[in-house]
């Protein structure tokens, strides 16, 4: 279509801007201590709730991971006077919202109502927060939800990938553990909860935050009397244990066979929340990849085609902190990925940002930050975060000015400073036999793991030769029963051969090139008359062999030892 | 009992060009909401073309005469804006959130891509790898999901209905060029959208500005009417699906029902609340609480134009006797058959209602979402502002008689999910099709949890980090 409208060739230039008023925050602190922050906002007959406690997982006892996000979330399992049900039942019946959960760093005690409401409400938080009685059943119940929904997490692989990062890059400190064990939740009781409760969650390490349709005076008051009985206790220690410094960059394979992607984490260690270098950091990774006109998006999706979204990830907590790119992509670009993301990381640390990148990028923060304040959900939010990663109360106010006062130079010297591609860690979950060689060029070593989070064995400095022969297999099917086989491979003059025999069929592989003691092949297997097509990817390590074995998307792991 | 909401003050006016437009300000935050939405979804697909609606989608990012390809992901974010598209069975939507000044620029692009949309065969293969990378993170990698879309299958008969919005790899093969240009032809007119305009704005100067943008767009003529009628009866009773990836089994009820903004809907979408919606939920306290039967029941209302679905999916703990837990279930469901809610549960639907409808007003982009709808499905946006009433007036009878007539009955879908290779045991062992009646559960594994069973219709586009390296729960890193 021509066009004669010649105002559509050019962007059009915006309004004059309306100013931004940022809603008022009032603070105080309560005679017991408890620090208390209101908004008050009467557009909408709602009120919001907030207590935010400086205790997260990374205090979880030692050998007792999960501990505050399960205690969070008993919190509305009962209280001295009231059952869960009954807990649930009244704030379902006014229509409000109640609910609890933890992080690393914190934990959170929600409510919400319509103002009709909010002192219902108000009075129902009040109590599991002070009166949690942990009944036994419910406990006991948490603890077995948690071991299933732990099941299910191992089957996702970003759940593989997190937990992997974590474990590398945090190393002693706890932000390393990221869920139970099956063991560690058969030893909580529910003494360790109350003494827990007891102990951490006092007011002198939390703020009450309100937002709503409230008076200051009148909710002041209110919330005086209903915590007049809750006392200060020990303030939390803020030693950490330092994380690993990392001197030259490996991989970390955790290989799920037959996985339909491979999902990448390529990590450096970063800052905490509250370091100078934040506002820098913040605006090198949106120019990296914070969003879907960064240039990791714009490379791995919009020019490769490799990826649904690659995405940097500024991963800037309490104590501790990484920053890392990501992005699942398909199996066969694994390599070609990896090459995509060592670009760009060099990239950002050789070439100084254009003019237009910082000032695009300064555009967007300070665009966007007005959004989170048309909701009172949001305004809370942003003030539960300033208060328990200890930001200044003026944040807010300051933040745009912030962002702006950030330079070329300084973006460059962040940019060298933490983004480290000689000591990156690269975490990949995906198909080990497909990527293992796509992943070689790319690290200076590769750590394999099973999806359970087990080391295994690797073959590389294993001889090549030698694979010629017969391999007594198990192939595990996943009802758990093991069929025997035999692998043979043998040398014909045109290269290597292989087959399968087993009492539920045969398998004629045919030729086979065998690399760093591996090999992968399609083939067909000959059952009760049928011929199913089969993939095999094998890997030899002296005596041993392993592999999977994939028929009808099931795939089957096997091991075995040379004949 | 009365409940006043604030109201929207919703404008409305058609363009020349059949461009339908609401506006509703409100000058609290320096910011403005922009939706679009076209008439066209995967119901409106060809046979061999599924998934074609959203990978159109995607090809709306991809440059029009005046802006280049991706630009529009840039300037948005450029301006401090968020966007993103979706595409459902029923629609497909547009839409941005900007500081309120740049107002022009949302309609200087989303003009653009209506007059002038630029395809070509490069930006189309790249489009089809994100969407099949798409297809393969969120539904092939993922456990229980692509039970969800043969669910779907079993529910409706009529193909417009029965097949997923994200659509099959080989159809996304086979989409050629051509197809692009009359899919654009046809659906992506003027006269075939609504555009919304929801924040802080001045009322003259955005219809100055719309006129400016969209008034020369031309109308096409009228797509042709798609046929979405079904017969009563579901076509399936019992069926076992096989998941590779499902470390355990698990099973979903379906139901068909009728469409959205009749009055059974609002009764059985209100029914549904009581059974499956949140901690008081009523299979949640029996189920999941009281009996500690099963790890986690879930329920939700697919909501069209047309027949719409009610389903129900549990994860039964192991060595539970699956059965029994449907025969749970059913009861249940008779129990509110038969006796109807309780004046309990009648005062927390009303309190509920209440709260969402208050608390939904607050964000412009869901403001603006909502009016589109109202507008582009019933030609009536002020229905944002009284939708509320129609479920108020909705009696514990009417609940009642709707789930006696719609739910409580044999008239459903069954659908076992398995472990693949459990499955194939199965096979061998009775080779032969199910008897009829409840499926037999092997031996398993733990049940797992699902990650979102319910998130099939809407497919998003590419905006959002599905998959973030962070715990869930941990800060996203962007939030300040």
């Amino acid at each position: 279509m021509t066009s004669t409208e010649t105002f559509r060739s050019q962007i059009p230039a915006p309004l004059p801007p309306h100013p931004i008023v940022i809603p008022a925050a009032r603070e105080t602190v309560l005679s017991n201590g408890l620090n208390v922050v209101v908004v008050e906002d009467s557009r909408l007959p709602l009120v919001n709730y907030r207590l935010g406690l400086r205790v997260g997982s990374s205090y979880d006892p030692p050998g007792s991971p999960s501990l505050t996000d399960l205690l969070a979330g008993l919190l509305p399992e009962g209280t001295e006077s009231r059952t869960s049900r009954e807990i649930a039942d009244q704030t379902a019946r006014v229509g409000a919202s109640l609910s609890a959960g933890a992080n690393s760093d914190y934990t959170i005690v929600a409510a919400s109502a319509l103002k009709q409401f909010s002192e219902q409400i108000l009075d129902l938080m009040a109590e599991v927060i002070l009166q949690p009685s942990f009944p036994e059943n419910e406990v006991e119940l948490a603890k077995q939800n948690t071991k299933e929904s732990l099941r299910q997490q191992r089957a996702q692989p970003s759940f593989l990938a997190t937990e992997m990062v974590s474990k590398v890059m945090f190393g002693e400190h706890p932000y390393s553990i990221i869920a139970p064990t099956p063991e560690s939740l058969d030893r909580l009781t529910r003494d360790e909860f109350v003494r827990f409760h007891q102990k951490k969650f006092v007011p002198n390490n939390g703020v009450f935050i309100v937002s709503g349709d409230v008076r200051f005076e009148e909710i002041i008051a209110r919330l005086e009397s209903l915590f007049s009985t809750w006392s200060s206790g020990e303030a939390l220690s803020t030693e950490f244990p330092a994380t690993p410094k990392r001197t030259k960059r490996s991989a970390y394979l955790v290989d799920r066979p037959g996985s339909a992607q491979s999902n990448i984490v390529i990590a450096n260690s970063g800052i905490t929340r509250s370091n100078p270098d934040y506002f820098p950091m913040l605006l090198m990774h949106t120019v990296l990849g914070a969003t879907a006109s960064s240039r990791l998006f714009m490379n791995l999706r919009e020019e490769k085609g490799y990826t649904y979204g690659a995405y940097s990830n500024l991963d800037a907590r309490r104590t501790a902190g990484t920053f890392r790119s990501t992005a699942e992509v398909r199996t066969a670009v694994t390599g070609d990925s990896l090459k995509e993301f060592f670009y760009e990381l060099g990239r950002i640390r050789d070439d100084r940002v254009s003019d237009k990148e910082i000032n695009d990028a300064k555009s967007y923060l300070t665009g966007v930050f007005p959004i989170r304040l048309e909701t009172q959900e949001g305004l809370i939010d942003q003030l539960v975060q300033i208060k328990m990663l200890n930001l200044p109360f003026n944040y807010l106010e300051t933040y745009r000015d912030r962002v702006q006062a950030v330079t070329v130079e300084e973006i460059q010297r962040v940019a060298n400073a933490y983004v480290r591609p000689d000591e990156a860690a690269v975490i990949i979950v995906g198909d080990g036999a497909a990527v293992m060689d796509q992943i070689r060029p790319y690290a200076e070593e590769i750590e394999t793991y099973t999806t359970a989070g087990k080391r295994k064995e690797t073959s590389r400095s294993a001889p090549a030769a030698n694979v010629v022969g017969s391999w007594a297999i198990e192939v595990e099917t996943p009802l758990g029963q093991a069929i025997p086989a035999t692998l043979t491979v043998s040398s014909e003059p045109t290269g290597l051969t292989a087959k399968i025999t087993s009492e539920m069929g045969d398998a004629d592989i045919g030729q086979i090139e065998v690399n760093n003691n591996a090999f992968q092949k399609t083939a067909a297997i000959e059952m009760h008359g049928h011929s199913i097509e089969i993939q095999l990817a094998v890997q030899f390590d002296h005596e041993q062999v392993e592999g999977t074995l994939t028929m009808q998307n099931s795939s089957m792991p096997f091991t075995g030892s040379k004949l | 009992m009365t409940f006043q909401i604030p109201s929207a003050n919703v404008e409305q006016f058609t363009l020349a060009n059949g461009l339908r437009v609401v506006l509703s300000q409100d000058h609290a935050v320096p910011v403005v909401s922009i939706a679009v939405y076209y008439d066209v979804g995967s119901r409106n697909e060809k046979e061999g073309r599924t998934g074609f609606a959203h990978l159109f989608e995607h090809m709306m990012f991809q440059g029009s005469e005046n802006v280049p390809k991706a630009a529009h992901f840039q300037y948005i974010f450029n301006a401090g804006g968020t966007m993103n598209g979706t595409t459902s069975t029923e629609r497909t939507n547009y839409f941005e959130t900007l500081p309120s000044n740049y107002l022009p620029l949302a309609f200087w692009l989303e003009s653009d891509r209506m007059r002038s949309l630029k395809v070509t065969q490069e930006n189309l293969d790249n489009q089809r790898n994100a969407v099949q990378e798409e297809k393969r993170l969120r539904y092939d990698n993922q456990p229980y999901v692509n039970a969800f879309l043969r669910m779907n299958e079993l529910i409706f008969t009529n193909p417009a209905n029965a097949h997923s919005t994200i659509g099959s790899m080989e159809d996304l093969d086979d989409a050629t060029i051509d197809d692009v240009r009359e899919f654009f032809r046809v659906y992506y007119a003027p006269n075939n959208a609504v555009l919304s305009v929801v924040g802080d704005f001045d009322g003259a100067q955005a219809r100055e500005l719309i006129e400016k943008y969209f008034a020369s767009i031309p109308a096409q003529p009228l797509p042709p009417s798609v046929d979405v009628s079904e017969k009563e009866e579901v076509a399936i009773k019992n069926e076992i699906f096989n998941d590779p990836l499902a470390p355990a089994p698990a099973f979903v009820l379906g139901w068909k029902i009728p469409a959205r903004r009749t009055p059974e809907f609002y009764a059985l979408s209100l029914g549904g609340t009581l059974l499956f919606d949140g901690d008081s939920a009523r299979l949640y306290q029996k189920l999941v609480k009281g009996d500690e039967s099963v790890v986690s029941i879930e329920g939700g209302i697919d909501e069209r134009r047309g027949p719409s679905a009610f389903y129900i999916f549990a994860l039964p703990k192991p060595g539970e006797e699956v059965a029994e837990i449907r025969e749970k279930i059913f009861a249940e469901i008779k129990s509110i058959a038969t006796e109807g809610p309780s004046d309990e549960e009648m005062e927390k639907l009303r309190n509920s209602l209440c709260n969402d409808a208050v608390r939904g007003r607050q964000s412009t982009m869901y403001r603006a979402q909502r009016l589109a709808e109202f507008a582009l499905y019933d030609s009536d946006p002020s229905l944002f502002d009284n939708e509320l009433d129609h479920y108020l007036s909705v009696t514990a009878a009417d609940i009642k008689n709707s789930v006696s007539r719609f739910i409580d009955v044999d008239n459903r879908v069954v659908l076992d999910i398995i472990p693949v290779a459990a499955a194939e045991e199965e096979a061998e062992v009775a080779a032969s099709p199910q008897p009829p009646g409840e499926t037999s559960q092997p031996a398993s594994p733990a049940p797992q949890i699902p990650e979102q069973p319910f998130s099939e219709p809407e497919t998003v586009h590419s905006e959002i980090p599905q998959i973030s390296a962070e715990p869930v729960k941990d800060l996203a890193d962007t939030q300040l």
